[in-house]
């Protein structure tokens, strides 16, 4: 096959996309099958803890990918005491014990061989792949320098921003010394054994939840509020489920100073913020998970032009086109957007339809379904109920409710007191569907297909009239009847009528 | 993916398993009875170049991945093969994580390959797992052709 011309605007490339992540790389790759030239840059700074990895982005190397398999080894931890109750000899509990080194191993030789299939793919593909760190001269001059030191310019007639994110040190003494963040515990040589989670956002409570469920003592510390942006009923729910598990939340404190001792533990050092006492304990790991920042001005975007937000650094953009015409930016890096991998993917692909092949479809981010990986998951889809509020009136939004009890919980007497969902919808028939939250097991293959209904318009009168499979969880959501209004209890009464 | 096909079948745990023991033992067995070093790890390019381009006997090339269970079963009957024809032909393993655009310029895409190479040019190609037998032929026909 002959090598792909750039088209004739004199410049080498069509598309240099700065950031080889779910976005970056969902771009690139719809741009060639286009018949575009395009190159992508893709570069690791190392974590303060000098963790780096390979192509593919956060989602690949330390976050979807690597937080689904640990969670996946919490729920066979829990299953294996599970197992006892339904037959299966399973030894004491207290000798089934988790082997961290194993499981590093095998979730990182998972992501390794997932780098190896991305870079194969970009060969096949065409897609240009320089292992260099990008960043903006000009509008349409990009600076590459690689990793054996050269530089490179390349001149291209669109820009597509797609660097990213990476977590937040905050400025407290000894926290970039001490602390590791999610871009390391997926690769810790070893079990990080008592651990302090510094902020209760979902990256916080997933990785609290999966030390928790491996033995360890986990401990989160909470500013001021779990989940913020979620449903915060639902929050307040995932919270009582990890209390009742072990893992323990400091609620309205913040770190102050973090002190290494000799024996390697790290004194933690924290103060209330409603009456400043201060307190302090050892750990052996903290973990600081207070927010991500996105990496704009490694690529020195501010200094071409592109306009960002003012506190969070983040692009403003409208449709993907950042103030500058011929730059683009997709994934975590947006401002107002929500950071999901698939979110980047979908916005990646459909930017690039619309840029070279007249696509008119544009990026929908309402209703993105989305799961907490908490070891009970909390899977939900459009607005938490405080928003439905605020957008449309108490008197006119109605909540469905419904504790329930997993069939399978029964025979291990696992606890269902957390098992919750509620429909929040418009209260005039036929009661379109503005939201939908579901606390239990499986929660993102629950919520899934409801998300594509909900994109279809899903009202409550026709879920009421779908019929469910049985014995399942999702099959809850389809015998709805209880409204928040009616005051009538919603905690199930009775098994299988 | 051929890769992960293979490793989560339960079969292959038994076999993987069975393989290591024969792994831990070859070494030995290679330095009695080969004079010559038959197998090496490519350095760089400049080491395949050298070693594997410029070759006076035919190489087997080993294109694998540490994180890619077939390929560790593949190691040790591959690693046989070779010893049989004492210094006839030579197997040069190349870690597509450490050289991959060594790698990419072979056309690997999912491992193990195998590629038979004779006065610096590619003769013939193995992708994925195979038995003794077929690895034999493979040598074979490579250390025969003209």
């Amino acid at each position: 096959m002959a090598p792909v011309q750039a088209g004739s605007h004199g410049y080498d490339y069509d598309l240099v996309v700065i950031g080889g992540g779910s976005g970056g790389l969902a771009a690139a790759k719809e741009a060639v099958s286009l018949g575009k030239k395009v190159a992508v840059l893709d570069f690791v700074d190392p974590s303060p803890r000098g963790t780096t990895w390979g192509l593919g982005g956060t989602c690949v190397n330390v976050g979807c990918i690597p937080k689904k398999l640990f969670h996946q080894a919490a729920l066979l931890g829990e299953s294996l005491h599970d197992a006892a109750c339904f037959g299966w000899n399973i030894p004491e509990r207290k000798s089934i014990t988790l082997d961290w080194p194993k499981l590093r191993e095998s979730v990182q030789n998972h992501i390794k061989s997932v780098n190896w299939v991305l870079r194969v793919e970009l060969r096949d593909k065409k897609v240009e792949y320089i292992n260099a760190r990008g960043s903006l001269i000009d509008a349409h001059t990009v600076h590459a320098k690689l990793k054996n030191g050269t530089e490179r310019e390349l001149k291209t007639d669109h820009v597509l921003l797609a660097m990213g994110g990476r977590p937040i040190y905050p400025d407290i003494p000894g926290a970039l010394e001490n602390c590791i963040t999610s871009d390391d515990i997926f690769s810790l040589p070893e079990a990080p054994g008592k651990t302090l989670v510094i902020g209760a956002g979902y990256i916080g409570l997933e990785c609290a939840g999966f030390l928790n469920e491996f033995g360890m003592d986990a401990t989160v510390m909470v500013r001021s509020t779990v989940l913020r942006g979620f449903d915060q009923q639902m929050a307040g729910l995932i919270t009582e489920e990890m209390k009742s598990r072990g893992v323990k939340f400091l609620h309205k404190t913040v770190p102050v100073r973090m002190e290494k001792q000799a024996d390697g533990k790290i004194k933690v050092t924290w103060k209330s913020v409603e009456n400043n006492s201060e307190s302090s304990d050892l750990f052996d790991t903290v973990l600081m998970a207070t927010g991500r920042r996105p990496l704009t001005l490694e690529v020195k975007a501010d200094q071409v032009g592109v306009k960002l937000h003012p506190d969070s650094k983040k692009v403003v953009c409208d449709r993907e086109l950042t103030n500058i015409p011929n730059i683009f930016a997709v994934g975590d890096i947006l401002e107002g957007k929500p950071e999901l991998t698939p979110v980047a993917i979908q916005a990646g692909k459909l930017l690039a339809q619309r840029l070279y092949n007249n696509g008119k479809i544009e990026m929908d981010y309402d209703n993105v379904a989305t799961t907490v990986f908490t070891p009970l998951e909390y899977g939900c889809c459009g607005l938490s109920e405080e928003e439905a509020i605020r957008r449309h009136g108490e008197d006119n939004i109605e909540v469905y409710h419904a504790f329930y009890k997993p069939t399978e919980f029964f025979v291990p007497q696992r606890s269902p007191a957390r098992c919750y969902m509620k429909v929040v919808c418009l209260r005039a028939a036929p009661q379109k569907i503005l939201g939908m939250h579901y606390i239990g097991p499986q929660g993102g293959e629950v919520i899934q297909g409801y998300a594509a209904a909900i994109k279809m318009g899903l009202t409550m009168e026709a879920l009421m009239d779908t019929v469910g499979i049985h014995p399942t969880v999702s099959e809850e959501f389809t015998r709805l009847w209880i409204t928040k209004r009616s005051g009538i209890d919603p905690t199930p009464q009775s098994c299988c009528s | 993916m051929f890769v992960t096909k293979f490793v989560r079948h339960g079969l292959f745990a038994n076999a993987i398993r069975e393989t290591s023991d024969v792994c831990k033992l070859l070494p030995r067995r290679l330095a009695s009875t080969a004079p010559q070093v038959e197998v090496f790890h490519v350095q760089d390019t400049k080491d395949f170049d050298e070693r594997v381009k410029n070759s006076k006997v035919p190489v087997i090339v080993d294109f694998f991945a540490t994180w890619c269970n077939p390929c560790r079963m593949l190691t040790p009957r591959i690693e046989s093969v070779i010893a049989e024809r004492k210094g006839e032909v030579i197997l040069a393993k190349v870690d597509i994580d450490e050289h991959t655009d060594l790698a990419l310029d072979y056309d690997i895409g999912s491992v193990p390959v195998l590629i038979a190479m004779k006065n610096g040019k590619v003769e013939d190609k193995l992708i994925g797992l195979q038995d003794t037998d077929k690895l034999r032929k493979f040598v074979d026909k490579v250390v025969k052709s003209k």
